[in-house]
Formats: structure tokens, sequence, C-alpha cells
């Protein structure tokens, strides 16, 4: 449970840097003539698509981590616990993109960043175009499940961390604390449209990127750690 | 302009499951529902509600099925097992509630499609989709209510929502298709500024007139031909002409519509109506061979429409064999597999996709195909025929040799050519260019009169001086020196054309004009037969002549004095030998021949393609462009080839995995639609085929062209 209160926090951190292009979209949904709930209603929708789509790659990561580490499916407790070899390289993995993505929170890592979002954005972009300003109370929600596809390093590294967690259950219980963790910003910023300055904005992504890069050192920690205390031990 | 046979978004045929749509007011008709969506999602303005609706159909749709889908894959891992067991019945019924509206979203086109084609007796792809998908949820639908142990909501929403995506995504690269014929499509629909006494206003071509002022920007396409009138610029005229290069216009250049003005703003007076340019002739051309089918795309279309059936059957015989040692769910979900897994979906994209793309890379440089099985033909085929006048040579006759009994080689031509100037003949013509390339003060002539048929005749310092045939020379009963006669008769065997020209009673000399091989005419002969072609040259001219221009041109073979008639008996012949034979032609005097030869290719003419027989038409001076034009065909084969080969050799080995049960519906629909998109990406390195390079310079050619007797100095001129 604790670990995905950290999660949360760390969705929460992170959703300082959604403001700057999530953000964008979550004003441009703005306010419903109907009234002040029918504006609720409408962020709401939004962030439930978004939030679905998290969760749906959340659990096809993890089902994917499932296949690759334990063929009897088992699911295993995150930090302790045995793990085997395969799940270990897993969390290796996983624990560098999340480190490098992290990294470029901090303006790093330049041409990783050109790769995680150049691909199929600007489809996705121009899809969305219409949407912001479609009538219909459906609309709201196309959009936010068409949102979460869009390419972000953060959910990158949140699905990598999904997939390390190696199970169906868990990976979906990831990305849905990390989804619910963006909400209040997301939600807030619906409302208040931008409120946040820039220099805040700033500090809030460079507070995402160490959230992140803690988490990406814990989940190679987990990786490394049982073979080095093997070596040792050996 | 719109035109129903085409679709909106990809320009390939439409074929008897269109999809009409208003877009942006319009009415568009569509080939398939994936390119209905792409163009709705490309060109939609954002106040249109319809586009907008499409995409919230596809959002929820995807909602819901990803909610399905995480429901399933949380069962699928167990986390409703022992104490949570009695959840179960309702966790089917939630998934029940989601899968029922995602199904009408997601599913409504598809069983749309399968309807429209019942009503008209047909069975085609989307009723292979409908069938499973309706059967896996009707099933699921009982479970729920009997509360089974297994439900499959996922395994139908999943089947759906990757067709529909997979259709989507192919759309978007068949668009990359189109990007490419679009501006030869839009001759008609293209709109013209039309200056009126200060005014500018915007009106579609077909209704310019001549003698209209038209304006036309930087980066714009001249709608018209026309002449300008005001302004400076560069054009590229590659749509018409074949070769991109910039061509400088200024007042009074002439403009030809369908090139591109480059870089500065030009006033165009239009010499003719806005419909009857070459650049509309030939946006109408292409339309016409993009919605007419090649015999592979014929042969294509009767196998997906035989397979449909076919696929139902052994779907359903697979859910039987399979119901008798495993539970109907089982052997249910192996019949889906089957059907989803064999939609011939990339079998009806295989050749016309590539096909289209031939076309449109071929109609750039401006060649153009009427026919586009001719493309297949081109590439099988190992014979080329040539004919000479035109085709291998210039067409334009030019002074070859001078035989004179003492006069001298200038004064025979300053005398010939002082007469000459003042006639309208092509010999008139390539004599006073002679005459002019050796800087000669011409002798004054007056009192000319032409005698049609046979010559010309004048007076010069008080003689008189006549050029004509042997004909008129024995009619005015002058005399001629034996050498010089028996000299033009053997030109005359030769396959010269002889002119002789005689002042004060007597024939002085006797001049020998040949045609002029084009430049390029060897080294596109030796391009072709590096490509394994076998040249021949077919004329009907003299053995001598003919045989000139084979040595030339560098044809070992070369068959001479054929009528038209013996002309298309040969190519009956070499059809036996060779099955496939291309005849490369003027389009102009060996239109019948081009049309019975199974490829007919015109070089150089072309002036009304309305009239061409020809199924394949180069631009003028274009046969530099012929080991191109079959490079390019011989890409497009091969791509329809290689398609044809995945999609039937894919749907084989998948339908028979599915049959064995080892083939996930789910990975089926998934693998499915990555076919078809290997297909579209498959066909699009067309995209990436090299432009023409001129094999002999374009400059050469075109210096040719203005001063066609600069090459008889280089020949040796044959002086009594």
């Amino acid at each position: 449970m604790a670990y995905y209160l950290m999660l949360f926090a760390a969705g929460f951190a992170g959703s300082f840097h959604c403001v700057g292009m999530c953000g964008g979209f979550a004003c441009a949904l703005g306010h419903d003539p109907h009234g002040h709930g029918a504006t609720v209603l409408r962020h709401l929708l939004y962030n439930a698509g978004r939030l679905t789509t998290y969760c749906f790659l959340g659990g096809l990561a993890g089902t994917l981590g499932q296949v690759i580490c334990t063929p009897q499916g088992m699911t295993v407790s995150l930090v302790g616990g045995s793990l085997d070899s395969a799940q270990r390289i897993l969390a290796i993995v996983a624990g560098l993109l999340m480190i490098g993505m992290a990294l470029q929170f901090f303006g790093l890592l330049q041409g990783f960043h050109r790769l995680a979002s150049g691909f199929g954005s600007s489809t996705l972009a121009i899809s969305l175009r219409s949407l912001l300003t479609a009538r219909g109370r459906a609309a709201p929600l196309a959009f936010g499940v068409f949102n979460g596809f869009l390419p972000c390093p953060l959910v990158y590294a949140f699905v990598a961390q999904a997939a390390s967690a190696a199970g169906a259950l868990p990976g979906f219980l990831t990305m849905a604390s990390f989804g619910l963790g963006t909400f209040p910003a997301m939600l807030m910023m619906g409302g208040v449209g931008q409120v946040l300055a820039p220099a805040w904005r700033q500090r809030g992504v460079w507070l995402a990127g160490s959230c992140i890069l803690l988490l990406g050192l814990i989940t190679l920690g987990r990786g490394i750690l049982p073979i080095a205390a093997h070596i040792a031990h050996g | 302009m719109t035109d129903d046979r085409l679709c909106r978004h990809c320009l390939l045929t439409i074929g008897p499951r269109a999809m009409r749509r208003t877009v942006n007011g319009e009415n568009c008709a569509f080939c398939c529902y994936g390119c209905c969506i792409a163009f709705q999602v490309r060109s939609g303005k954002s106040e249109e509600w319809e586009a907008a609706w499409l995409l919230i159909r596809l959002g929820v749709g995807g909602f819901l099925s990803m909610n399905i889908m995480l429901f399933s894959l949380l069962l699928y891992a167990g986390a409703f097992t022992g104490v949570d067991a009695r959840l179960l019945p309702w966790v089917h019924l939630l998934l029940w509630i989601f899968a029922t509206p995602a199904l009408v979203i997601l599913g409504g086109p598809f069983l749309r499609e399968t309807w429209l084609d019942g009503v008209q007796g047909r069975l085609r792809s989307s009723a292979l989709i409908v069938v499973g998908v309706g059967a896996a949820y009707i099933y699921s639908a009982f479970a729920v209510i009997e509360r089974g142990t297994h439900v499959y909501f996922d395994t139908a929403t999943m089947v759906l929502m990757l067709f529909t995506v997979g259709r989507y995504l192919e759309a978007a690269g068949r668009a990359r298709a189109a990007r490419d014929l679009e501006p030869l499509l839009a001759a008609e629909s293209e709109c013209a500024t039309v200056v009126n006494g200060g005014a500018e206003t915007r009106r579609p071509v077909r209704e310019v007139d001549a003698r209209m002022l038209v304006r036309v920007r930087p980066g714009e396409r001249i709608p018209v031909d026309g002449v300008v009138t005001e302004g400076e610029s560069h054009t590229d005229e590659a749509v018409i002409t074949g070769e991109s290069r910039q061509v400088a216009k200024s007042v009074g250049s002439p403009v030809i519509a369908g090139s591109i003005n480059l870089d500065g703003p030009l006033l165009i007076q239009s010499s003719g109506a806005g419909t009857a340019t070459r650049w509309a002739q030939i946006c109408r051309s292409v339309r016409d061979a993009l919605v007419r089918r090649s015999p592979t795309q014929r042969i294509a279309d009767r196998v997906v429409g035989a397979s449909v059936p076919v696929v139902l059957a052994l779907g359903g015989l697979t859910m039987l064999y399979w119901a008798q040692w495993l539970p109907l769910e089982r052997a249910l979900l192996f019949g889906l597999a089957v059907l989803v897994v064999a939609c011939p979906c990339a079998v009806g994209l295989a050749a016309p996709l590539a096909t289209s793309l031939g076309i449109g890379r071929l109609a750039r440089c401006g060649c153009l195909v009427r026919d586009p099985g001719v493309l297949e033909a081109l590439a099988r085929t190992r014979l080329l025929a040539f004919d000479k006048t035109g085709t291998l040579t210039s067409g334009r006759a030019h002074v070859v040799g001078i035989e004179s009994d003492g006069a001298g080689t200038d004064e025979v031509l300053a005398r010939a050519a002082g007469l000459e100037r003042y006639s309208e003949h092509g010999f008139g013509h390539a004599i006073t260019t002679a005459a002019a390339v050796r800087g000669l003060d011409l002798v004054v002539t007056g009192d000319v009169r032409i005698l049609p048929g046979r010559g010309i005749r004048g007076n010069a310092d008080g003689k008189a001086v006549v050029a004509g045939n042997g004909a008129l020379m024995s009619e005015l009963g002058w005399s001629v020196a034996p050498a010089l006669s028996e000299h033009g008769r053997s030109l005359e065997a030769d396959g010269y054309s002889v002119i002789y020209i005689g002042w004060g009673e007597q024939v002085r000399a006797a001049l020998a004009l040949d045609d002029s091989v084009l430049p390029e005419a060897r080294s596109t002969v030796e391009a072709l037969r590096s490509r394994g072609l076998h040249v021949l040259l077919l004329s009907g001219d003299l053995a001598h002549a003919t045989q000139r221009v084979a040595v030339a041109a560098g044809i070992q073979d070369a068959q001479s004095g054929l009528s038209p008639e013996a002309k298309r008996a040969a190519l009956r012949q070499l059809r036996q030998r060779y099955n496939v034979v291309a005849m490369v032609g003027d389009g102009l005097n060996d239109g019948p021949v081009l049309a019975d030869a199974d490829i007919g290719i015109a070089v150089g003419s072309a002036t009304d393609l309305a009239r061409e027989t020809a199924a394949l038409v180069l631009p003028r001076d274009g046969l530099w462009m012929l080991p191109w034009v079959v490079d390019v065909a011989r890409a497009v084969r091969m791509t329809i080839l290689t398609n044809l080969m995945w999609a039937f050799g894919y749907n084989c080995i998948a339908v028979t995995l599915a049959m064995l049960g080892w083939l996930q519906p789910v990975l089926a629909a998934a693998v499915m639609a990555g076919s078809s998109i290997i297909v579209v990406l498959n066909s699009l390195r067309l995209e990436r085929l090299p432009d023409p390079i001129p094999s002999a310079a374009p400059d050469q050619s075109a210096a040719f062209e203005s001063a066609p007797a600069m090459h008889t100095s280089s020949l040796p001129i044959i002086a009594g």
C-alpha cells in the first residue's frame, strides 16, 4: 500500500510536468455554458478517459512483464521477496528507462526525448484538435482516451514501472495510482486555468524528474541488489 | 469538382462498398471505412460535427473496450479467484454492459457494409468480422445469463477495435500514395485568379476563356496556356515535358498550363479555353487510367470474392471439428480466429495501390499511362520494336551532301537558299539552315513561284533559278551532266531525298537530304539492351535509309520497306516468339500499329491525347525516358507480386494455424491488420524510385532543337 501511495505522490509531483502540455488541453476544454456542475462533469469525464488509457496500458504492460517473467502467472511482492533472474533483468531495464526519462526532465538526453515524443504524435494531435471544441457529452471522454496515448516521457516511465511489476493487477494498480496522482493538478488546471507562474512550473518539472529518478533508482536497485548480495555471499 | 469513381482520400477506385459522407459541405465518396475516418481526421474542420462525431465514437469505443480488456486481463491473471469468486458473475455482467454499446459503436460500420452487400447478394470481408464477432458476443451473453465460467466480450471488442485502428492506419498510408496523384487530378478543380479591369476574382479553370488575363503568384501552378504579359519568373514544366529544370519566362514568353511558377508573379493572357489545355487532357487521362482495372486486379478481386464463402465454411468446419473434443466455447474461439485471420483485405489492396503509385510517379515526369495493365505488360515484355521516322529520328530533314558538276558548294547553297527561303516546305528550311550555318550571303532572288509537288523557281541576276525534283528538271528540259544524273540516281536509291538545283538552263548540283538520328537514340537503345530487352527497328522506309538509322542507333535487327499492314503482321509473328511485344512510335503515322501491339508507346507527338491510340505516352522528346519507364514498370510489377505473395502466403499460413487452434483471435486480428499495413508500406517504397536521368544530356537535345543544321557541318559534304 505504501508503495502505491508513493506512486500516487510521484504522479502528483509529475503532474506539474503535465500542466505544461496536457494542462493546456484541460484549459481548452474550459467551462461548460450549462453551469458549474456541467463543467466539473466535463473535466471528470476527460480525466476518466485519460485514467482508463493509463490503466489499460498499465494492465497490458504488467501482463507483458508477467509473461516474460513467470510462466506460472504468480504475482510477487514488489519490495523484497524472492525474485527470479528474469524479473531482475526486467527491473534493471525498467529502472534504466526511468532514469533515462528522469534525466531529460533536467534537460539531459535530448535525443532520447525526440525519440520518445516524435512517434505518432502528429497524427494524434491533429485528431485531438477537432474534439476539443466538439459539442456533446462524450467528447471530453473521447478526448481523454486519445490524450492518454499522447507520447509523454512521464507515462512511459510509469509504464516501464508497471511492466517491472510483472502482473496484470499490480501493473494496473501502478498506473491507476499514478493516474489518480495527476488528477488534482489537472482538475485544478481545468478550474483555475494558467495560475502557476512559469518559474513554479519549472520547479514542478524538476520535482517530477527527481521523483522518477528516485523511483528508477529503487527499481534498478531491486534488480541489481540481489545479484550484488548474491555475489557478496558467494 | 468531385469524381464519384475515385476515393476522396486515397484516390483508389471505389468498389461497390462505397461510403458517402458530407465533409466540409461537400459530398465525398470513400472506398472504405478507414479512408472515411482518415479523411475526416485530416481535413474535417473542427466545427464539422460529423468528423468530431466519428472521433468521439472511436474514443468512447476505445474507452469501453479498454475497460473490458482491463477487467478481462485481471480475470485471466486470476484476480477474482478464491474469496472474490462470488464477484465473478457481477464482473461478467459489468463486461456485458460495457460490451453492448462498444459493439454497437465499433461494429456499426462493419454491420452496415455487410447489410448493404447482403442486399446486393454479395459476401465480403466485413461479413467475416460480423459473423465472428457476433457469435462471440451472443455466446458470451448466454454465458452471463447462465452464469457460465467464461465470457469473450474482450475478444469481440478487441477484434473490432484492432480492425478499426488497422483500417485507419492503412488509409493514412494510402493518403501518402495519393499525395503524388492529387496535383495531377486537380486541373479541372483548380481555380484561376482572373484579372478584369483592376478587379481580381477566383474562378474555376473551366470558366476561363481565350484572351482573359490570369495572375499567377510564385509557387502556384499555372492554370492555363498563354503568353506572359507582365512580370518575370522561372517555371518548372516537368509535368508536361518530363524534364525538371527551370525555364526563364519574361514578357512575351509562352507558358504551359500545369507548369509551376517558381519565383515571380506573372500576368498571363490565356490563349485558349481552360479545359482544352494539354494539362487538362493529362488529368482526364490519369483519372481514366486510375478507374480502370488491370488484369491482375481483376483476378485478385475474383479471388477475394470467392474466398469469403470458403473462409466462412472453413470457420464453421473448424468449430464443428474442435467441438467434438473441446468445450463449445473453445471451439467457437478457434472458429472465430479462422474468420478473423482470413480476411482478404490485403489481397484486394495489393495491385491497385502499387499501380496507382506507378501511374502517379510516371505522370509527374510527363509520362502518361492510359491503361493500368500496360505497366505489368511492359515489365514482362522482352521485345521493343521501334518505328524509325519521328521516333528514333527527329523527323526533320537536313542537308547531308552536295553533288555538283563544277559549281562551288558555297555558290550552290547560296543560290538554293536564296530561292528556298520563300518555301514553307521542310526541305526548304533544311537548305536555308545549311546556308546559314556556313555563314553565306544569299543570292537575292525575285519573281519566286512555288510549283506544288515539284519544286520552286525564281529569277536571280536576270537568270532563271530552279530547285526541285528530277521530274521538274526533265519537264523543263534542262541539260544534266551524265555524272551528276548518275550520282543523283544512286543517292535516291540509297534512300536520300534529292533536290536538283539549276540556273542558266542547266542543272548544276544535287543536294542530298536525310532525316537526322536523335542524339539520345544510341544511349537509349544501349540502356534498353542492358535491361535484357531485344530491340528491333521496323520501318516503312527504304532498306539503305533504315540501315543507316539502325547503325547510328546501334540496333542490329532492322526490317525495312514495311507497310503498316506488314508491320502489324511482323508484330503478330514476333508475338509468337516473345509473347508480349511493345511497339514504340511517334503516334501520328503508326497509330494502328501502336494500337495493335500489346503495349503501344508513343513518343514525341501526342498533340491531341484524346486521339492517341497508344497505351503509354511519353512527352515530346522523351525517348531518353524509356529505360526509366521500363524500370518503373518493373518495380511496379515486382511490388504487386511481392504484395500478392505476402497477402496470399500470409493468409494460407495464418488460416492453417488458426484451424489448428494455435492462434488467439485477438492476436489474429492484430496480425491481420498488420498484414494490410505491410502491403501499404511495401507499395510506398515505389515513392522512393529515382527520377529519370537523361542518358543524353537534355541540353544537348535542346541545342539540337534550335539549330538542327549544326549536325550537317559535322557530316562529310560530298563536293563534286
